[in-house]
Formats: C-alpha cells, structure tokens, sequence
C-alpha cells in the first residue's frame, strides 16, 4: 500500500513538473516573441544591410557599374556563395528602403 | 643605389635601350642583376637577341645577367583558373553557373590587365633575393603612373572593405542572442583573411616602391618628350617616389667644323634645337641629367650595350640592404 501512496505523490510531483514545464514554455514563447525575437531580427537586418553595401562595393558590376578592382574581388566570390545569391535577390526585389525598414514591424 | 631601379619615360624614347645598358653596367660590376619588362610590347628579347619568357633566364654571353619578360594575359588567365578551382571546391553545384559568370565578368574588366601586370610585379619583387639589383623596363608614362598608383589607392579600398565586412559579422553575432547560433563568425571568416591578405600585399608593395625603389625618367630631347617627362616627374613626386635623374637619349650628333653640305647644315640646326631642350632639361628639372647618349646607326646590342653602359652615370653599388650588407 505504501507503494500506492508513493506513486500518488510522486503523480502530483509530476504534475507539477508538467505544469511547470508547460509555464516556462509559455514565458519563453511570450519574451521571445516579445523581447528576443524583435531584437535579434532588427540586428540581424541592420547586418544584412551591412553585408548588402559590402556586396556591392565588391561587385557593382553585377549591376552593370564597372569597377576597377573586380579582378581583385572575384577571388571572394567562391567563399561568398549564400551571400551573394541572397544579395542578389534582396537588390533585385527590393522596391524602397521605407519597405525593407517596413518588414521588422509585424502589422 | 636602391635595390629596384625603375626606367620610365614616352613610347619610344629608349627605355629599353636604358635599362638593359644599366643592367649591364650593374651585372660588369659584380651585382647578380635581373631585368623585367613589363610593357606588354615587350623589346627586351630583341636587344639580347635571344627569346625571353615569363619566368628569369639567363642572358647568353652575359656573366651575373638575367632577363625576363611580364606576361598580364598569361597571369590574368592563371588567376581566372585559380578562382575557378576555388569555386569548384567550395560551392555547390547549384549555384556555380551564376557565379561563374561573374567570375568571368570580373576578368574581362579594363582593369584586370592593369592588376594582373601589377601582381606579377609585385610578386617578383617579393621573390627576388637571388638578385643584387632588379631594373624595371616600364611601360610608357601613363600606364606606368597608374600602375605605381594603385598600391596606395588599393589599400585604401581593402581598408574600407575589411571594415564593411568586419562590421556586419560583429552585427551578426550580437544578433545571436541566447543560443542561437549567429549566422556568421569573426574567427575563420575566408573573407577576412583574404582581404587582410591582399591588404599586406599592397603595402608591401607601397612600402617598397616608396623606401627600396629608384626611378629614372629616360628622355628624348624634343618638345613632347620633355613636356611629357615634366608631367611624369611631377606625377611620380607626387605620389611620394623618387625620380633619380634624366636619362637624354638621341642626341645627334653634331658634323665636322668643315662640313657644309645640306646634310651637315641639316644636322647643325637639329644639334641646336636638342641644345635648347638640353638646356631646359638641365635648368628647369630638379632632376640632374645622368646621362646623354648619342644616336647610334646601327640597333643597340651586343658590345653597343656595354658602350651605352659607360655613358650612363647612374652609379651601380649595392642596395643598401639587410642581406648585402652582411657581405
């Protein structure tokens, strides 16, 4: 019988646990969303914006501005493959700097 | 003497007439000497009577005399294949068409040919210390002026680059908060390192042109030659290099007292003229004449070399180096 009153303690011990376990979710889900996520996603921008200028002073070419120094820039091309597909595609799509601004606010 | 002697001047005046005759001078006086040619007319091979290549070769019948001849469209292609082979190690299939057309781009550029010249130069400077002495045949003044104006230009923009690049990184990190793991890092970054590698490249470079580098402006005494000298001394001063002296080539030479044919009266005004350009080039330049060599009827080769060696008063002991003054 003993055992039965160990289990049923060590249920609501578990209970607890659980529904402690799902609280701490939940505050994590609301800072992050609230808190983390808007911060790091801002910095995160602001350094792609970074990398987009570095980008095109390395490659104005790709944009029909002829520089004098691509020779010198190509050789980064083979180690910026990710960056410079996105970085195309961010130049390509984006219509206004209020409208990249724009989507770090979630209306 | 530094150990890098440059000759410059117009198209046509003699550079390369100046620059071998000077490497002889300095190979008869015991220095190991190279000579490269960087204009892409290349005339070296003709005054040795003897082909040259991209790589030193010793000079036939010559002790303590090497030669070699630059070729940018050889080190263009080189580097277009070297950037390719990176390519092919390190992005994905997907993705290489695009950015190997970009690549391709990127070596078609006007400047590319300018860089190529200049990295190979560069790179046979950094190389050369089996030699005493490295003369420098030039291509003409214009491209010559810019190619010794890129190291300070480059480094400028290297600097800008390394900063943009470093920047962004530093934002990506901090934007990795908590766990996250941030979607660039400073330490390893391929970027970075090759940037900071170019970026040692032309300051070396700048450095030595600045500090180990002489420079001779070969000159024709004729109108253009001489406003065109006067543009490059200014240019090459003001870019912080060293215009060593003039070197006047063609004089004519004058005819005998008792001479008065139409070609003797011919060669007496044309004497007085290269006098008056003389006189402008002695007085004018803060540069002295080093050297005033005659026109001679046949090419400028062999023991003719060694002749034009004698006029030339360019003194030839060794560069005042670490490693020679070991010696």
């Amino acid at each position: 019988m003993s055992d039965a009153t160990d289990d049923g303690e060590g249920a609501i011990a578990d209970r607890i646990d659980r529904y402690l376990d799902a609280l701490r979710e939940w505050a994590t889900g609301l800072y992050h969303g609230l808190v983390t996520h808007p911060a790091y996603e801002k910095i995160e921008k602001e350094a792609e914006d970074l990398e987009d200028t570095f980008m095109l002073a390395c490659f104005p070419d790709a944009f029909g501005i002829p520089s004098p120094v691509s020779y010198y820039t190509a050789e980064l091309l083979p180690y910026l493959e990710s960056e410079f597909e996105a970085w195309e595609r961010r130049m390509w799509d984006r219509g206004s700097m209020l409208e990249r601004k724009g989507q770090q606010y979630h209306f | 003497m530094e150990k890098f002697v440059f000759f410059g001047g117009k198209g046509g005046v003699g550079k390369t007439t100046m620059s071998a005759a000077y490497a002889v001078k300095c190979a008869d006086a015991g220095l190991d000497t190279l000579v490269v040619s960087t204009d892409p007319a290349h005339s070296t091979s003709d005054v040795f009577d003897q082909q040259l290549g991209d790589e030193p070769q010793a000079v036939d019948g010559r002790d303590r005399l090497w030669a070699m001849e630059i070729d940018p469209d050889e080190e263009v292609e080189h580097h277009l294949m070297e950037t390719k082979r990176a390519l092919g190690d390190q992005v994905s299939a997907a993705l290489v068409n695009e950015i190997d057309r970009q690549i391709e781009m990127a070596h078609q550029t006007p400047g590319a040919y300018e860089a190529a010249l200049f990295d190979r130069f560069v790179d046979v400077m950094r190389s050369s210390e089996a030699y005493d002495r490295v003369v420098f045949d030039t291509s003409p003044t214009g491209g010559t002026l810019r190619l010794l104006g890129l190291p300070e230009f480059l480094e400028g923009w290297i600097d800008r680059l390394l900063r943009k690049r470093e920047q962004s990184i530093d934002l990506f990190e901090k934007a990795a908060i908590g766990n996250n793991e941030p979607r660039r890092v400073m330490d390893g970054d391929p970027i970075l390192a090759r940037l900071r590698e170019r970026k040692e490249f032309f300051e070396y470079a700048g450095e030595t042109l600045r500090e180990h580098a002489a420079f001779f402006l070969v000159v024709n005494p004729d109108e253009l030659s001489v406003r065109e000298t006067r543009r490059a001394a200014e240019g090459l001063s003001d870019r912080g290099l060293s215009v060593r002296g003039l070197a006047v080539n063609r004089l004519t030479p004058g005819p005998d007292d008792d001479e008065n044919g139409r070609g003797a009266r011919y060669l007496r005004d044309r004497v007085a003229t290269e006098r008056a350009h003389l006189r402008t080039l002695r007085e004018e330049f803060d540069q002295p004449v080093v050297a005033e060599i005659e026109t001679r009827v046949e090419e400028v080769k062999g023991d003719f070399l060694t002749e034009v060696a004698a006029e030339l008063d360019i003194d030839t002991a060794a560069p005042a180096t670490p490693s020679s003054e070991s010696t």
